[in-house]
């Protein structure tokens, strides 16, 4: 096995679900009906909880303790896509975000089941569970609100057109796409994004949204190497807060 | 803008005049949904309580997080709009209900139902069967006709079966969970060795 | 969570005038019998009037007892705290849910009572409009704000309205790892590095005059109070409430070496009762009428939850018009 290529791997997954689960957790409490406010608290939870145990795998591959790895590490160490790191905006754009973003992770998680990679297969059948939860949740979300109210369907639109290019840095190859398609530890970020932008497009077309022209868009790289915006560094001071009081202590 | 101890309040970017100004301008409430857990196999669907929501769809997806989250004690989850459960009296305790109703089942199947039961105050309402009936109150007949009652019934829900939304069979994964989720339960929190080891530190000084 | 001292209605000496008196002692035999009250069942206007202010001020407690504790949502240190808060003040909002339906099935709609929270028409409970500092106020909120808010809820659990039970004995349940998840964070803080001790210490002495105050002043007896403890709607006296907590967690702050800020604090092993000073009645009734310091903050943030949220509540509740291009 390829380590340094695993470890690739489980480091962008366990970094895009820990920043965009807490981004999430912001809304408790906030949101805009009650029920609505329990389930997005849980999804967020659910995404934490999947980097924790993404970062144990890494942790048995010799990393640092998860704590330490999530709660010390600054900005141009993390390999999130600068998507899930963008401030939460008003709920259309919240949404959008856990729509394109929950739509691709329902799909990885699927195509690493069959991972040849056994901790990560076992881990992708645990959570699909709730991976599909979100994608459910999203879904109809969307086709709720994407074809309800004039202001809903603008709102939508505008989230959308910012999103678009972000969530395509979703699909940034690594260096080590051959091997992991080799070795069939992941079919690769290429064939995801083919079926992710199916599964947008078939989601999207039940709405009044438009789809931008895929081929417009510019994706908004370089968050997998290490690239952020001005907005990741103050997320990860805040998360850090406390715990780098002191870093020894068990609190 | 209000200055907040929480990072997340002060980027709301609240203006302090609109922490002044006050009242929904709409109570845009929703309808109501009632709804029902099955904990394991071999028990009935429980009442656990409501929902407001728009749809049943969402419905049902507001009540997997607000009745279900702690996922172990969850198979299979419905949802009820409210308005179309119709509501029996409530009987004192001891008494069945089912007494006081007067008539013939008439024997007709047009639809389907399904019938919940009360058999003590304060306790929830479960599911007890599905009866064919012509409409409500030949229901309500026919349910008293297929029903032991061992013990009284003191009130009755009946629905018909079209209006109920449950989860499918193959959406059972939904309620899988990480043995991780420990997190929710008190039993995760043992800590009785800490105190223990801080006494007896204290002692020796 | 939930304080008590309940701001009761102010009943006429007429209020019961108009009731039925034959459906007014059947209503009293069944509770008397210790049977509970359904929505459907007769009821006198005083009671539902009562159970909606008290269900109802108990679910404003719980929406905004999120905030004080969301304050760490984003900073609690390390994955199982940062879990284990999000979850809990997750509970909080979930239990300010299930309140607010067992209000609604005496008659009142849900938004009409956030209405009534975020114009002040409605009370919550004092404690939240204290500010919490640090982490360690979040843990002092955990435990003892949650433990103080247990003693009430066990009690009320005893009433006798058949939905506001239920609702209870679903927030007691998951109430207990609250509790549990509290003593944990505190233990560990006072057990903990010399900052962490202090930070516990700190927070308990901001803490401890609020938490006083939460049972609320003494019941004064009246021919009022003595109606809604036999309708069971009122279920303990403040004071009873006070000594309970105070009994079950003032030895286990102690036995962490932690104090408590008041050196009148101690237990008459003669009467069985705590003594403790006097708290300032002044300063809980100038907060609860609107002059804390967190109050308006408070408010200001529900009301913007509630008006960012209206696109979306409306949204929703639009009708299902999807367009369809024409065919020709
Ligand atoms: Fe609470
Ligand atoms: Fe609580
Ligand atoms: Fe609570």
């Amino acid at each position: 096995m390829n380590t340094e290529a695993i470890k690739e791997l489980v480091y962008k997954m366990a970094d895009d679900l820990l920043i965009l689960g807490h981004r999430n957790s912001e809304w408790t409490g906030f949101g805009p009906l009650l029920e609505e406010d329990i389930a997005f608290s849980s999804m967020a939870q659910d995404k934490v909880g999947q980097s924790w145990q993404m970062y144990k795998i890494l942790h048995e591959l010799g990393d640092s303790e998860p704590d330490t790895v999530a709660f010390m590490r600054n900005a141009n160490q993390f390999h999130n896509a600068q998507f899930v790191e963008l401030p939460n905006g008003e709920y259309d754009f919240s949404l959008i975000r856990h729509f394109l973003f929950d739509s691709a992770a329902l799909l990885r998680y699927q195509m690493l089941t069959e991972s040849s990679y056994t901790p990560l297969a076992n881990l992708t059948k645990k959570i699909k569970g709730e991976a599909k939860y979100h994608s459910m949740h999203a879904k109809i979300w969307m086709k709720q609100l994407g074809s309800a109210t004039e202001e809903s369907i603008q709102r939508l639109q505008n989230a959308l057109d910012e999103a678009m290019p972000y969530a395509l840095g979703l699909f940034e190859p690594s260096p080590y796409e051959a091997h992991l398609i080799k070795d069939k530890i992941f079919a690769g970020e290429e064939a995801l994004q083919i079926l992710w932008q199916k599964e947008v497009e078939s989601i999207i077309e039940e709405t009044q949204l438009i789809l931008p022209d895929w081929n417009s868009l510019i994706p908004a790289l370089g968050g997998r190497n290490g690239q952020h915006t001005e907005h990741l560094q103050p997320l990860l001071d805040e998360m850090s807060e406390v715990f780098k009081v002191d870093p020894s202590a068990d609190w | 803008m209000l200055k907040s101890l929480d990072p997340r309040v002060n980027r709301l970017n609240i203006p302090l005049e609109e922490a002044a100004h006050a009242q929904k301008n709409k109570l845009d409430q929703f309808e109501t949904y009632e709804v029902f857990v099955q904990t394991k196999e071999d028990k009935p669907f429980e009442h656990v309580g409501i929902v407001h929501a728009p749809n049943e769809e969402m419905a049902f997806l507001f009540a997997k997080e607000q009745y279900t989250r702690r996922g172990m004690f969850c198979i299979s989850l419905c949802v009820i709009k409210t308005e179309n459960i119709r509501v029996s009296d409530y009987s004192e305790n001891q008494k069945d209900i089912y007494d006081t109703f007067e008539g013939k089942y008439s024997g007709k199947t047009t639809y389907s139902f399904e019938v919940f039961h009360l058999i003590k105050r304060g306790k929830q309402h479960k599911y007890e069967g599905n009866v064919q009936a012509k409409n409500f109150e030949d229901a309500l007949l026919a349910a008293r006709d297929t029903y032991p009652r061992n013990k009284p019934v003191l009130n009755v829900w009946v629905v018909k079966s079209e209006d109920i939304f449950v989860s499918d069979e193959e959406d059972q994964d939904l309620w899988d969970t990480l043995q991780e989720k420990k997190y929710r339960d008190a039993i995760d929190y043992r800590a009785a060795d800490k105190i223990k080891a801080f006494k007896e530190k204290q002692h020796e000084h | 969570m939930y304080g008590g001292g309940n701001v009761f209605e102010r009943m006429k000496a007429t209020a019961l005038v108009d009731e039925d008196p034959r459906k007014l002692a059947e209503f009293e035999a069944r509770i008397e019998r210790g049977e509970k009250i359904e929505p459907k069942d007769w009821m006198p206007q005083l009671y539902r009037k009562q159970l909606i202010r008290m269900i109802e001020q108990h679910a404003h407690s719980e929406i905004i007892g999120a905030l004080p504790e969301g304050t760490w949502i984003t900073r609690a240190p390390g994955f199982k705290r940062k879990l284990a808060l999000m979850a809990k003040v997750q509970d909080e909002v979930g239990h300010a849910q299930l309140l607010y339906a067992a209000a609604e099935t005496l008659g009142k709609s849900r938004e009409k009572m956030i209405d009534d929270l975020i114009t002040g028409k409605s009370k919550y409970s004092n404690i939240f409009n204290y500010p919490a500092f640090t982490w360690a106020d979040s843990c002092f909120i955990s435990w003892l704000v949650d433990a103080g808010a247990i003693v009430n809820q066990l009690a009320n659990a005893k009433g006798s309205y058949g939905p506001y039970c239920r609702a209870l004995e679903r927030i007691c349940a998951e109430e207990s790892f609250h509790l549990k998840y509290g003593h944990h964070c505190v233990i560990h803080m006072a057990t903990g590095s010399k900052k962490q001790r202090e930070m516990m210490q700190a927070a308990i002495n901001r803490w401890w005059p609020p938490m006083m105050h939460f049972f609320g002043p003494s019941d004064t007896i009246s021919v009022h109070s003595e109606i809604l403890m036999k309708w069971k709607v009122k279920m303990a006296s403040n004071d009873a409430c006070r000594q309970q907590f105070l009994d079950m967690y003032v030895p286990k702050i102690w036995e962490l070496g932690l104090t408590i800020p008041d050196k009148n604090l101690q237990k008459n092993n003669e009467t069985g009762q705590w003594e403790y000073t006097e708290p300032d009645w002044d300063e809980f009734k100038r907060v609860i009428n609107g002059d804390g310091p967190c109050n308006k903050e408070r408010l200001a943030v529900r009301r913007t939850a509630e008006e960012r949220g209206r696109w979306v509540r409306e949204a929703l509740l639009a009708p299902k018009t999807k367009y369809i291009t024409p065919l020709a």
